[in-house]
């Protein structure tokens, strides 16, 4: 009787889990919001209207659904993955009473998607100011965009992709801020061809975006906010060296997605339980990447458990296709003018909010001859030690100390952030409550 | 003793709080110090520990007067403006919530004052007074002055950026080259040969391969805890707390540390506002993990004396590992064969507290002078592995 358990409900979790499924094996899915879907298939909490979806995103959701339909698998929404502690006993609270439960599992299937990454501009912290996928997250799940102007900025195909959900939604953003300048490499675009669907929904994104006709400022970037009376007020630097300023009732800002590594454990296929990832957790590639992933993932904790050698490759060619796709999509989103380097961020610019270090922080740290690791930083400056677990910060604050010491070798994220246990902060109460290794079902692999 | 007498150059393997100590007196005294680390700065127990600057938990004889030492030598380097903002004075209330507890303490406080420490005895209304975050169940209380807290990682940082020593980062140490005189010449690394004219061992648990002892020191796993901010329950704490328990886990007492996992309870307020707890001892486990039940049982046990602790969330918890000497003592001074071979090594859960005063009493002793500390009761030379040459 092996226990799988999938952290995370989006395209990745659904496809490992409806993998498993159609190999006999039982799984219990995990998510810590209300409604599956991950990042792009979020469903609408209660009895929102979901947002609209293009036909080909419709149907993709709904074979994954039609995947878990089955008692094999086990669904928990509102469950929050803790981590897995030394002993593989692995640590979970509920959203809705708070309780944590301790579990054993043989196999853990890590799927619980990208981290944003968000280029810090001075007043980047300010209330007001969130990520795009935030503002993604409460569109999905109440079906209403946020209300009043709000900005979009940042880089990549993410920014027009959630303005067009946007526009669909009844308040198209007030302007669209985009580094690169996508409209400006035909040849680059003419090799999306090759990924049919893929070209499809960027299209369509772009059309929607085009046809509104919301200023959608390419080769530009947004260089600072400031708070004015109830608003906010960004400074934008545009392609053609002009500055403007833009008043907005709040900005979500987007400089790409990348793997998410933040205090997760590290994967293993190996010791009890195994522990793969899958998705963009493992490598940031977008939807099509994650499904394939979600089923490479799910057939090699079905090989792993039945000690039988798994055939991979098959996965791996869709994979690698994606890895194509997004690198072509990179070139066409490359930012089309010189960013402000991050060593000019004035000094009392943010750099981790949770423990308010700034820039200066950072810079008066490096003063010493010597090379500090990302540890010394990390425990000296308490850059990285915070509630969000370095989330937000490690990569800024990793990215500026390999600009202000070039001759030392960059930290990694994991010098920063370390492992973490518990991955998320949890009530004391709630963990002297927890009952002690429960097991998570009585489900029955059915060879 | 005159300056031409000091060593040209020395070089430490080992950069916890213990070496980075030796180097910045050794650097004081103008001495050319490398150290060398197989991580970094503070990679192994001195970045996981607690920072108790304590007598409260020492037992009479070599390891109290080592501690009172130690504890005013924090407040000298206080004073001094070295480790301003990084020593933090403060009591420690040991508490007692059983028969065996209270029994414990009485001891130990006795102890205590016979060695000059300054303890005030707390029965149960005093102690709801002068600690009214304590839960009914503390039977009574022994305020422990003059102790103080000192966060491990950021001593080092403060020592080694004072002195201006050089860090090796990421390099480790083999095996001590000796040469013909009978004396080291230097240390084999993974990246080559560092040579000096005098050389101390300050590897905490990397110690005992490089000076070939067998038996004498073993890795003491502990479990560590940290809270988020909770200012105001914070604030209402005059002090840090050790259960009557710790005293017995640690050894304090006649016998030495319980078995098993060996929980003693520490709560530790931060100048954060966050919270430290801890901890566990653990000789099976020398992996620097956690587990669920380790942790459910310290946080149990801090809530039953601290009940407002149930409303603070975990932020995250670690593990460091402690050096431990069989005889429950410090291995510190010259080595036994060789003259310019220096070891500081095997403090337990005592290193925060000495690594400065023994760092202080190695440079010196590197330096050919007698050091002020009373280094006798911690030579090498008391066990026999310790005759043979490293
Ligand atoms: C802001 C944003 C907008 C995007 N827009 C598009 C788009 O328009 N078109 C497109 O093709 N791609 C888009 N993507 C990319 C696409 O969403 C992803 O490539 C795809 O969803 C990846 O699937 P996944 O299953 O790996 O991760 P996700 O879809 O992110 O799913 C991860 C799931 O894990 C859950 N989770 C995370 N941590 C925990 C935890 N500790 N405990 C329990 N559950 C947890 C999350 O709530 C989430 O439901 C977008 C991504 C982002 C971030
Ligand atoms: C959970 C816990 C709580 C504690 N609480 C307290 C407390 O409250 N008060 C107190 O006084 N003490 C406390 N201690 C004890 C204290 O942390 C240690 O005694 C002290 O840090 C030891 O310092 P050190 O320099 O001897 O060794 P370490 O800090 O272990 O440093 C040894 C260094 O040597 C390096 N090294 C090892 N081998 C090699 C090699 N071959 N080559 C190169 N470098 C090498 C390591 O990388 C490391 O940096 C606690 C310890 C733990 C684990």
């Amino acid at each position: 009787m092996a226990e799988v358990i999938i952290i995370g409900g989006g395209p990745a979790g659904l496809s490992a889990a409806g993998t498993l499924a159609k190999a006999g094996i039982a799984s219990t899915l995990l998510e810590q919001r209300a409604t599956l879907g991950g990042a792009i298939h979020r469903q609408p909490v209660g009895s929102a209207k979901p947002v609209s979806v293009s036909t080909a995103a419709r149907h993709r959701f709904e074979r994954l659904m039609q995947g878990i339909a089955t008692p094999l698998v086990r669904l928990r929404v509102s469950t929050t993955f803790l981590g897995i502690d030394g002993d593989g006993c692995m640590l979970t609270e509920s959203r809705t009473d708070g309780t944590v439960a301790a579990l054993k599992a043989d196999a853990v299937i890590l799927a619980t998607g990208a981290v944003e990454k968000i280029r810090p501009v001075p007043g980047w912290d300010l209330p007001g100011v969130s990520t795009a996928g935030g503002l993604q997250v409460m569109l999905k799940e109440t079906s209403t965009p946020p209300k009043g102007r709000i900005l979009l900025a940042g880089n990549g195909p993410l920014l027009i992709a959630l303005a067009a959900q946007m526009i669909r939604a009844g308040n198209p953003p007030l302007m669209i801020v985009e580094a690169g300048n996508p409209l400006a490499h035909p040849v680059a675009a003419f090799g999306l061809l090759a990924h049919t669907t893929l070209l499809r929904e960027a299209t369509g994104y772009t059309l929607d975006v085009l046809r509104s006709g919301i200023p959608w400022k390419r080769g530009a970037c947004l260089t600072g906010i400031t708070a004015r009376d109830d608003a906010l007020e960004a400074t934008i630097l545009h392609a053609d060296g002009r500055t403007e300023i833009v008043a907005a009732d709040r900005i979500a800002l987007h400089d790409g997605i990348r793997e998410n590594d933040i205090g997760l454990p590290a994967a293993r296929n190996n010791g009890k339980p195994i522990i793969l990832k899958a998705g963009d957790c493992r490598q940031a590639l977008g939807v099509f990447a994650a499904v394939a992933d979600g089923e490479r993932a799910g057939s090699e904790a079905a090989s792993l458990l039945r000690g039988n050698k798994a055939a991979l490759t098959r996965f791996e060619r869709r994979i690698d296709r994606q890895v194509a796709a997004q690198r072509l999509l990179a070139h066409i989103f490359a930012p089309a003018l010189p960013l402000p380097p991050l060593s000019a961020l004035p000094d009392d610019c943010t750099l981790c909010r949770c423990e308010g270090r700034t820039v200066g922080d950072l810079k008066a740290l490096l003063t010493v001859k010597d090379g500090l690791s990302g540890r010394e930083v990390k425990h000296n400056g308490r850059f990285a030690m915070g509630s969000c677990q370095g989330r937000f910060c490690a990569a800024n604050t990793a990215a500026l100390m390999a600009a202000l010491r070039p001759d030392v070798p960059a930290p990694t994220l994991r010098d920063l952030t370390g492992q973490r246990w518990p991955v998320r902060p949890v009530s004391i109460a709630a963990l002297i409550g927890a009952a002690s290794n429960e097991t998570t079902n009585d489900h029955e692999v059915r060879s | 003793m005159t300056r031409t007498e000091l060593p040209s150059s020395v070089l430490i393997a080992g950069c916890g709080i213990v070496g980075a100590a030796t180097a910045f007196f050794l650097a004081r005294r103008g001495v050319d110090v490398t150290i060398i680390d197989r991580e970094g700065p503070a990679a192994a127990a001195t970045g996981a520990a607690d920072g108790a600057v304590s007598v409260a938990s020492k037992r009479p004889g070599p390891m109290m007067v080592a501690a009172l030492s130690g504890v005013a030598l924090y407040r000298q380097l206080l004073a001094e403006g070295v480790l301003a903002d990084l020593f933090t004075p403060r009591s420690t209330f040991i508490i007692a919530a059983s028969d065996e507890e209270c029994t414990v303490l009485e001891a130990h406080g006795a102890a205590l004052s016979g060695e000059g420490v300054t303890v005030e005895t707390l029965g149960r209304t005093a102690l709801a007074q002068r600690f009214p975050a304590l839960s009914p169940s503390a039977r009574m209380g022994a305020e422990v002055k003059g102790d103080g807290h000192a966060i491990g990682y950021r001593i080092v940082n403060r020592l080694l950026s004072t002195s201006g020593v050089t860090v090796r980062r990421g390099v480790a140490a083999k095996h001590l080259i000796e040469a013909a005189n009978g004396r080291i010449a230097g240390i084999a690394t993974d990246k080559g040969e560092f040579r000096a004219d005098a050389v101390v061992i300050a590897a905490g648990n990397g110690a005992a391969s490089l000076l070939r002892l067998d038996g004498v020191m073993k890795p003491r796993k502990g479990q560590l805890l940290v809270t988020e901010r909770a200012p105001a329950l914070n604030a209402s704490m005059p002090g840090s707390i050790m259960s009557g328990r710790y005293l017995l886990s640690k050894g304090s007492q006649k016998g030495g540390p319980a078995s098993g996992r060996g929980y003693g309870l520490v709560v530790d307020p931060l100048v954060t506002g966050q919270f430290l707890i801890g901890g566990t001892r653990e000789d099976s486990d020398a992996r620097q993990t956690n587990d669920f039940d380790a942790v459910k049982h310290i946080l149990a046990d801090a809530v039953a004396l601290v009940p407002g602790l149930a409303d603070v969330r975990l932020l995250r918890a670690f593990a460091g590992v402690r050096t431990a000497v069989v005889d429950s003592l410090p291995l510190v001074g010259r080595w036994p064969v060789h003259d310019n071979l220096f070891v500081a090594a095997g403090f337990e859960g005592d290193g925060i507290c000495l690594g400065p005063v023994m760092g202080q009493a190695i440079a010196a002793l590197v330096c050919g002078e007698q050091p002020t500390l009373d280094l006798s009761p911690f030579t090498p030379s008391r066990f026999s592995a310790c005759e043979v040459a490293a």
